[in-house]
């Protein structure tokens, strides 16, 4: 569905697909973004600590959470002519493979600026028993000339 | 994988512990010190295994078609994008690579797109560095040009060094 800014209200949730975690979609985020960090790729290293931390096995890249909150953002802002500006997050839990997750946005404010017109939006990944895995804000730019044509 | 070969090239160093030895530890990072940093061009190929690597399917990364027809005018590359850039831009001995390297959050901010035949360059350093419940932090502070000299995206990110 496409939306307008003046449409818009704080609570419209926006909502992206679902995305099943496997070791081969982790290895795959691995040669598609050059990040082989042993964290997720090597079980054996997977097993000892880090600081207090252990994960007991390989878990997905956190910038996978990142990639899929993007992907629904662009989505639900193309269509009106809308460009995602901005998108900041961090992680709560680490994903694993066999878990499904899930990215959703809540429309926070709107603010309208001396050149243009912003939407604020928080941002969350789900996990499949519906725990957040990672949490954020997003700025989406509703240009006032998309408005006028 | 075949479509592996597509975001690197042929000497990109896989096993990260190869050249664990010679990355600097927290102890060593410089707040406001630039990182040593390689110019990329970005391939079409490489735009497509990223799509692929978090279910992008958007026509704009992918159709040349109807990319073109689009407000962009032309094949782009989704935002996310820098996720790869980020080591595609650094060399095997940058700090980023060590094994452990934990992503503590990020934010981004995003100018104009990053087109398949663009020549990215990456200006980078920590800006910080602290120590918060026994754990080593640095602060990245990122931004990726492309050939024209225009920002494509600013970042700002935390890592957990490895100890």
């Amino acid at each position: 569905m496409t939306v307008s800014f003046d449409q818009l209200k704080a609570g419209d949730g926006i909502e992206g697909p679902k995305f099943a975690v496997s070791r081969e979609s982790i290895r795959l985020f691995c040669d598609a973004s050059l990040d082989y960090n042993p964290l997720h790729l090597d079980d054996e290293y997977m097993k000892g600590n880090f600081g207090k931390t252990n994960f007991g096995g390989i878990i997905m890249h956190g910038m996978n959470n990142f990639g899929l909150l993007t992907r629904m953002l662009t989505d639900w802002a193309q269509p009106p002519g809308a460009v995602h500006r901005r998108l900041e997050t961090r992680w709560l839990k680490p994903v694993r493979p066999g878990d499904t997750i899930q990215p959703t946005g809540i429309i926070k404010s709107k603010q309208v600026t001396t050149k243009s017109r912003w939407v604020l939006i928080d941002v969350m990944v789900k996990n499949q028993n519906g725990e957040q895995v990672a949490v954020g804000e997003a700025m989406v730019e509703f240009p006032v000339a998309t408005a006028a044509a | 994988m075949a479509q592996a070969s597509s975001a690197r090239s042929a000497d990109f160093e896989t096993d990260f512990w190869k050249d664990a030895k010679t990355r600097k530890v927290w102890d060593e990072i410089v707040p406001g010190e630039p990182r040593k940093t390689l110019p990329y061009k970005l391939t079409q190929e490489a735009v497509a295994l990223f799509c692929k690597a978090v279910g992008e399917t958007n026509p704009l990364y992918l159709d040349e078609a109807a990319a073109k027809a689009g407000p962009y005018g032309g094949l782009v590359a989704p935002p996310s994008i820098h996720i790869l850039l980020m080591f595609a831009c650094t060399p095997a001995d940058d700090w980023m690579r060590s094994p452990g390297t934990v992503n503590a959050g990020q934010s981004w901010s995003y100018n104009v797109p990053a087109r398949p035949g663009d020549t990215i360059t990456l200006q980078a350093r920590a800006l910080d560095k602290f120590i918060r419940r026994e754990r080593l932090f640095v602060v990245h502070d990122n931004v990726f040009f492309n050939q024209h000299g225009e920002v494509i995206c600013s970042g700002r990110g935390q890592t957990i060094r490895p100890m």
